[in-house]
């Protein structure tokens, strides 16, 4: 059986969506920017424009939630890596934005850069639990007011996995759109096939960012999925209790369906969350707590509870360095998210309250993910059925060594054999220099990067989007 | 009677309520206590008593945005008797404290404008979405000696050397000292724009303030 657990019995989930209801009808929602406002008025929500704040009629609520479509694939530039929504397994985006990169040769805490992203996703490309790309770190060498297209760029070369990223702001739309189209091969192929997404979040409590939303927005063109991450902290931008952090995280999740799927009905959404909790003596953002796995978890029923395809934050840490701390947290926060059957958890690879990317990080947490696989994964029936007949046949003093079910189970998914963490007895790992995890998975890392990059793309798209840049640059820098 | 007044204000803002402090500061305006002796005798002095149980570990930062709120609102209500009397707080510091233009991220500035309030300095909060040119603005006209820049983003943190040099421009700079903070700022970021201090988090940032300003 597999093992599901959740922290919202029935009635629990009723109770949060209607009190996001209330929310969102008596409290409402400030948005900023131009399309949000006018699009939320003409569909019946009172609008008041001198504050920037819609109300939400719950009739509308529902209304645009039944338009969402249900399951669609998250295309790939390789077809295959192509992931289905809804998933019946949980897999992994890599962790993004973040502000530094932990220098891979000095061990340096600097800011990142497109080189650290197109490295970083190289390692991604070849862990296995991982089905979506998104720029790890913020180009800190690519010009603020185009930013966002030099990291798309980054990721659109190094990965062949789905990706998603953000943008900032309208001006940008064109040139993101005309990289994504060659790079896609054509406008309907981006349409119909939707090899990138666009991650939202929302400012807590209850704000939308004008210029990227209204950027979004005009990419309904292309059809462009929507991640909706939510990002309320207990106690600072959101309520101490998490119960209600988890009401208010599902009312800015709704808000958010509801002007994308106005403006573009039917256009992809995923349900997500990056919650996290104070730290109640500095006031600082904590994101790798028993808490945030709670949330993490409550969020994915949700979105379940929508019928929406449910992904959540998790393997988050504030460790300050690779290590155990960091191993602790991402587990903690792993775990929930995935028995709750999350399609996606984002993700692997930093530390730093998800602000320092590191690159043997994210080899151990997809080693991290496979133990969590396993878990959840549970207990199996035997294929015939009979658990007693093996033992009858070995019987009393005997033992299972060259049975062959053992030798079939020494094969199978039934035994979890890690790829990073070693099992030796304690002389010979002695011998072998004192193997550990981290060193393996910098092993592995010096290892992928020595050799060519996966599925580079061709030099006449390269050219292009180079030019696309350059534009981008020229024009908005 | 009035040592009973001060000793009610002090609890009040030990207790974080705020409505309770502002009716005793109503109460000492009806009774023509001097709102100065008000704020130093009887609300500063409860500030004081959480912020030393907070440095032991006794309270939490809630708390203490509890009793900064609760005095900030009492100081509220003696304002215009302070006013009418030409009578001004003895601060640590003036500062003007705000998110840069195209950052609307405000949880981390509201977190320092608070303790900054709450240990004794006079607090501007600009809000989110400041141009360098209010940053100066303010700065002129409420007579700042610190200026604390806000961004969350790296591609809005740009800004923070924007408000030094309007400062610098407007000729201010020489008597205002800028402290920057935010998720993506450094100390070497700091240095490398010219700000006179970094802040990491909102403890540090207060103790970085009082240094600059001598307190």
């Amino acid at each position: 059986m597999r093992y599901a657990a959740g922290f919202l019995s029935e009635t629990d989930q009723d109770r949060v969506h209607e009190a996001s209801l209330r929310i969102l009808a008596e409290t409402g929602v400030r948005f900023h920017g131009e399309r949000a406002l006018p699009l939320l008025a003409a569909a019946g929500a009172p609008v008041d424009a001198d504050a920037g704040i819609a109300r939400f009629p719950r009739a509308l609520v529902e209304a645009t939630l039944a338009t969402a479509p249900r399951e669609f694939v998250l295309g790939a530039r390789d077809p295959a890596h192509d992931y289905a929504l809804p998933s019946p397994v949980t897999r992994y985006a890599i962790d993004g934005t973040a502000a530094f990169v932990i220098d891979f040769e000095t061990g340096e805490r600097r800011y990142g850069t497109r080189r650290d992203s197109e490295l970083a996703l190289r390692v991604f490309q070849v862990a296995d639990m991982g089905v979506m790309a998104w720029a790890p770190v913020t180009a800190s060498d690519a010009p603020a007011g185009t930013r966002a297209l030099h990291e798309f760029v980054a990721m659109l070369r190094a990965s062949s996995k789905h990706g998603q990223h953000e943008l900032h702001t309208r001006e940008q739309v064109p040139y993101l759109a005309d990289a994504l189209t060659v790079v896609g091969g054509g406008a309907e192929a981006v349409r119909g096939r939707h090899p990138w997404s666009l991650i939202y979040c929302p400012v807590a409590p209850l704000v939308h960012d004008g210029p990227m939303l209204d950027a979004y927005l005009d990419l309904g063109s292309l059809d462009l999925p929507v991640m909706i991450m939510p990002m309320p902290v207990t106690g600072t931008t959101g309520p101490a209790g998490l119960m209600a952090n988890v009401a208010l995280a599902n009312a800015e999740a709704l808000s958010s369906i509801v002007v994308y799927q106005l403006a573009h009905p039917g256009r992809p959404v995923i349900y997500s969350s990056a919650t996290g909790s104070m730290d109640f003596r500095t006031g600082a953002y904590l994101g790798g707590t028993p808490e945030m796995g709670i949330m993490s978890a409550a969020l994915v029923t949700m979105g379940r509870f929508y019928g929406l395809p449910a992904t959540a934050a998790g393997c988050t840490s504030d460790a300050l360095e690779p290590g155990p701390e960091a191993v602790i947290e991402k587990l903690v926060t792993m775990l929930p998210p995935a028995s709750a059957g999350a399609d996606i958890v984002v993700g692997l690879g930093e530390i730093q309250g998800d602000q320092a990317l590191v690159l043997e990080q994210i080899l151990v947490d997809n080693e991290l993910a496979h133990y969590v696989e396993r878990l959840v994964e549970g207990i199996a029936q035997p294929a015939d059925g009979d658990l007693v007949a093996e033992i009858a046949a070995i019987g009393p003093g005997g033992n299972f060594l060259a049975d062959p079910a053992t030798r079939r189970a020494a094969r199978s998914r039934e035994h979890l054999a890690p790829a990073l963490i070693g099992r030796h007895a304690y002389e010979a790992w002695r011998d072998l220099g004192s193997p550990s995890m981290y060193g393996l998975a910098r092993e592995k890392v010096q290892e992928i990067l020595a050799g060519p990059v996966i599925d580079p793309l061709p030099q006449a798209v390269e050219a292009e989007l180079e030019r696309i840049l350059a534009a981008a640059d020229s024009e908005l820098a | 009677m009035t040592e009973k007044l001060f000793t009610a204000m002090r609890q009040s803002v030990i207790d974080g309520d705020p409505d309770v402090a502002m009716e005793l500061a109503r109460q000492a305006l009806a009774s023509g206590v001097d709102p100065l002796a008000a704020i130093d005798e009887g609300y500063v002095p409860g500030i004081h008593v959480v912020g030393d149980q907070f440095h032991t570990g006794e309270l939490f930062l809630p708390d203490m945005m509890a009793a900064a709120q609760a005095m900030q609102k009492a100081i509220a209500v003696l304002e215009p008797e302070m006013a009418a009397r030409a009578a001004h707080r003895h601060v640590l510091g003036r500062v003007v404290i705000g998110t840069v233009k195209g950052d609307i991220h405000e949880i981390g500035k509201n977190l320092v404008g608070m303790m900054l309030m709450a240990n004794g300095f006079e607090v501007h909060d600009l809000g989110v979405d400041v141009a360098p040119e209010r940053f100066v603005e303010v700065a002129r006209e409420v007579g700042a000696n610190v200026v604390g820049v806000s961004a969350l983003l790296t591609t809005t943190m740009v800004g923070q050397r924007a408000v030094i040099q309007q400062l610098a421009d407007a000729g201010l700079r020489d008597g205002v000292k800028v402290i920057v903070g935010g998720a993506p700022v450094t100390r070497a970021w700091a240095d490398e724009i010219g700000a006179d201090g970094f802040g990491e988090d909102a403890v540090g940032a207060v103790a970085v303030a009082r240094t600059l300003v001598g307190a």
